[in-house]
């Protein structure tokens, strides 16, 4: 059915490598000089990542962003996504998806081999998925995206059956994501601890040691196969001898290190740094992560948010276009979607989204909390207008904790006692568990516009074990939960594109949620290095084609 | 008393203080919130299967009662066995043992260099006029009260990005650790040099030295022979404390100065839930606190005995 030939697939991918067409990075182009001349192959690249020190490499076990950042470097996946935003092959050279949905065959490319030696055959296909499966290898994000996955039959050396127990259109999408990159079995059939201080697999680097707390260093992966063909490369090896990861936790050391050229590049850059680059010949590369947006759910499980007036009540009483304009000058562009801008079936409605204090007055009046008391905070039958928001100091950069201080102060405008709890990111998990919120701002990277069905459908309101669950405005609609789960089973790409469509509209016209802008994902490097700019399908900067000039 | 007896008690009572510290914690480390087998199974906001999280409280004897819990603890302690890591699965002694060096490399480094700073700022201090006396009391006073992050901060902005002169990492070179020393130090050395201060004006002005100088000393013999050596002792005493307060100002410096340490491990084991490696630490830090108060108590008991017994002066 979805069949594509082999040879149109190597064009597609061909232009994925060509570049992701990342947003915002125009005004970095006083960097990139088409006068740096050829690439130069040598010297290593010196990263410097604001991140937790991640607690395994191998993206399997846990899969946080972190993670899939430097995976990019040495793993590669089954599929990947072009500069067009589709899904086309990486690893695999083909796939085919049988008439009921129920088969996914995939066709790896030939001739490419593992970090260790052994060949990429469909055997590692069936050891990954059950790899990220299994209990033991403790997967959260790889084991939802490979939910539907019953079983891996081997068909031949490099074709392999993925047995579905429903239809799912979004799994080349997500077998494009890093945390469900493709490893070498034999290593994956090593100690927890041993694979996760070095992961094998097939990318143009590799893990060669890891300093804790210090420094993860990549060396350059002299046998690397690129899986497509590329006319602008002589050979296949990586520019770069290899990247020094380092570990930079402060913000103000990090981009002290890089204006003083101690560090390349470095990620996790605040909205104040990427100002001052602007005039300091540093270039900047925004690459916006894909699934979710970054939003304000409201939680309508539990008053007030239980009234759709209040939830648009809030929403009419806070500016987040003045908020962001202030805080986040021109960094993050403001959004009217549940989905990434980088997501091709995002939905988009500007005209709910604007600020009217005399509106929200007249809504709160309206449901009812007509009452004041001595601090002026609205009241209806003896309950005051409380709200809480509990906010990751993890998750939520000083600038966007800085925006939630200024909704509180602009609801209370209205009536509302806002309060924001700031808290660790244990705690902040702990908060969501026993539904102590009322607000929250809980990012969710997925490539594909499948992450609306964990996000929104409401057996995503049912906790994990953990107490962990991903529906956090509690949205219980059986009619969306229908239309989430035709979407992804439909084999039509057109009929797919118009469900999620109505999906989104949904839940923006119930205000369940208040988008803010993308999830942020700004990267500064020097005047030294060159051919920045690609990325993988979770939008982490690829560093193949990447060369310095000294 | 004999000070053999002395000693024995002196490590007595310091291992009953290791005891009580050990179930504080123990006891701490239950009312921060989050469940430890979520910490172990992928950290927090796993999405870990029921089953996982059922081997894992297994594993980790979460379903023992209370006391059993603290029992096994205990007992694991005794025989110095401080676990594994949740978020490394690596044995808490092995990463202890792997940032420990760079931790004590660090803090004695910042030692000598507070001892140098508050030496020299006393020494003129306490020759200088009354108007300087008091100069010198505001810079004592500001410098002790500076926090970690802020000068650290201020010094990566002066010293490496305008002047260049320094890296603001810390990648293990001799430039990259002055930086964090002198962060470390600055503030340690304002108490330094408050109490350093206070003693060599009295011992300056104190009758030996009018005697020393009646016997025709130079006013530089008096210093160094009568003056430094009184004020030395008090200094000395502080040491345990110095080392313990640069302890606690490394989590701040390190994670400042991106340099590896037990104090970014704590940080670390702490955001994560990481029992077993806050545990660890926290139990090493006291006992280094009490290791370097016995070492000091027993110089100060050779060189002045009465002081053991308690009856000083």
């Amino acid at each position: 059915m979805a069949k594509f030939s082999s040879s149109q697939l190597k064009i597609l991918a061909t232009a994925a490598i060509g570049g992701l067409a990342l947003a915002g990075c125009g005004d970095s182009g006083s960097t990139q000089d088409e006068a740096a001349g050829d690439p130069q192959s040598g010297g290593t690249l010196i990263y410097a990542s604001g991140d937790a020190e991640p607690d395994c490499l191998d993206p399997h076990y846990g899969g946080n962003y972190p993670q899939g950042l430097i995976s990019t470097q040495y793993l590669e996946t089954l599929f990947t996504k072009n500069e067009d935003g589709e899904t086309v092959p990486w690893l695999a050279e083909s796939s085919e998806v049988s008439e009921d949905g129920l088969t996914h065959t995939i066709t790896l490319t030939d001739g490419i081999t593992f970090h260790d030696g052994t060949p990429l055959t469909s055997e590692a296909i069936k050891a990954n998925i059950e790899h990220l499966q299994d209990p033991d290898t403790a997967s959260s994000t790889g084991f939802l995206a490979v939910q539907k996955v019953e079983e891996v039959e081997l068909v031949d050396d490099l074709t392999a059956e993925l047995h579905l127990s429903a239809p799912d259109n979004a799994l080349e999408e997500s077998l494009s994501m890093h945390w469900t990159a493709i490893q070498s079995p034999d290593a994956l059939a090593r100690d927890v601890q041993e694979n996760c201080e070095a992961p094998i697999g097939t990318g143009p680097f590799q893990v060669d040691s890891w300093d804790r707390e210090q420094q993860i260093n990549l060396v350059r992966n002299e046998d690397y196969v690129l899986p497509v063909e590329d006319p602008e490369r002589e050979n296949d090896l990586a520019y770069l001898d290899g990247i020094t990861w380092r570990l930079i936790p402060e913000a103000a050391t990090r981009y002290a290190a890089l204006q003083s050229g101690e560090v390349h590049i470095i990620d996790n850059a605040q909205p104040d740094t990427i100002q001052s680059a602007d005039n300091a010949n540093i270039g900047h590369l925004d690459s916006p992560r894909p699934g979710a947006s970054n939003r304000i759910e409201l939680n309508s499980s539990q008053a007030p948010f239980d009234d759709q007036l209040v939830r648009e009540a809030f929403i009419r009483a806070v500016d987040v276009d003045g908020g962001i304009q202030a805080l986040f000058f021109d960094t993050a562009p403001r959004s009217h979607s549940l989905l990434s801008s980088v997501e091709s079936l995002g939905y988009s409605d500007d005209a709910l989204f604007y600020r009217d204090v005399d509106e929200a007055n007249d809504l709160l009046d309206e449901a009812g909390w007509t009452d004041r008391d001595d601090d002026d905070v609205r009241m209806k039958d003896g309950e005051r207008l409380e709200i809480v928001m509990p906010v990751s100091t993890n998750q939520s950069v000083p600038a966007e904790q800085s925006l939630f201080e200024q909704f509180q102060a602009q609801a209370s405008e209205v009536g509302f006692d806002m309060q924001i709890n700031l808290l660790d990111l244990s705690s902040w998990y702990a908060a969501l568990a026993e539904h102590n919120y009322n607000l929250v701002s809980a990012p969710y990277t997925k490539v594909g516009p499948s992450v609306l069905r964990i996000l929104y459908h409401s057996s995503s309101i049912e906790p994990a074990p953990s107490g962990y669950f991903a529906n956090n405005a509690q949205v219980d609609i059986p009619e969306l939960d229908e239309i989430l789960i035709q979407a992804e089973e439909t084999p039509d790409g057109a009929e797919r594109a118009d469900l999620y469509e109505q999906a989104q509209q949904m839940v923006l016209e119930d205000f369940y949620v208040l988008p803010l802008y993308d999830q942020q994902n700004h990267f500064l490097y020097t005047a030294d290095v060159q051919g920045m700019g690609e990325a993988s399908a979770i939008a982490a900067p690829e560093y193949y084609n990447v060369w310095l000039t000294q | 008393m004999h000070i053999i007896t002395w000693l024995a008690r002196r490590v007595g009572a310091a291992a009953i203080l290791l005891w009580l510290v050990a179930t504080v914690i123990f006891i701490a480390i239950r009312f921060i919130p989050g469940d430890p087998a979520e910490a172990i199974m992928g950290g927090p906001g796993s999405q870990a299967s029921a089953e996982a999280l059922e081997a894992a409280r297994e594993q980790y004897h979460l379903n023992e009662p209370i006391l059993v819990q603290y029992g096994l603890y205990l007992g694991k302690l005794a025989t110095g066995d401080l676990g594994t890591s949740y978020a490394q699965h690596r044995p808490v002694a092995q990463v202890m043992a792997e940032m420990l060096p760079a931790t004590l490399q660090l803090t004695l480094i910042a030692l000598v260099i507070a001892w140098l700073i508050a030496f020299v700022m006393a020494a003129i201090a306490a020759r200088s006029s009354r108007i300087g006396q008091a100069m010198g009391t505001i810079i004592e006073v500001i410098a002790a009260a500076i926090p970690h992050f802020w000068l650290g901060a201020m010094l990566i902005i002066i010293f490496s990005t305008w002047l260049g002169w320094l890296p603001a990492v810390d990648t293990g070179t001799v430039q990259g650790i002055i930086l964090p020393a002198v962060t470390l130090a600055i503030p340690l050395s304002g108490f330094l040099a408050q109490l350093m201060r206070d003693s060599l004006l009295t011992a300056m002005n104190s009758p030996f030295a009018l005697a020393a100088r009646a016997r025709g000393a130079s006013e530089g013999q008096v210093f160094f022979r009568h003056g430094f050596r009184h004020a030395a002792l008090p200094a000395l005493n502080l040491t345990g404390w110095a080392v313990a307060a640069s302890i606690s100002g490394a989590v701040v410096v390190e994670e400042v100065f991106a340099r590896p340490g037990l104090g970014r491990s704590l940080l670390g084991a702490v955001l994560s839930r990481d029992m077993p490696m806050v545990t660890g630490i926290a139990l090493f830090s006291a006992l280094i606190y009490m290791v370097v108060m016995l070492v000091v108590e027993t110089i100060e008991a050779f060189i002045n005995p009465a002081a053991a017994r308690g009856d000083d002066q």
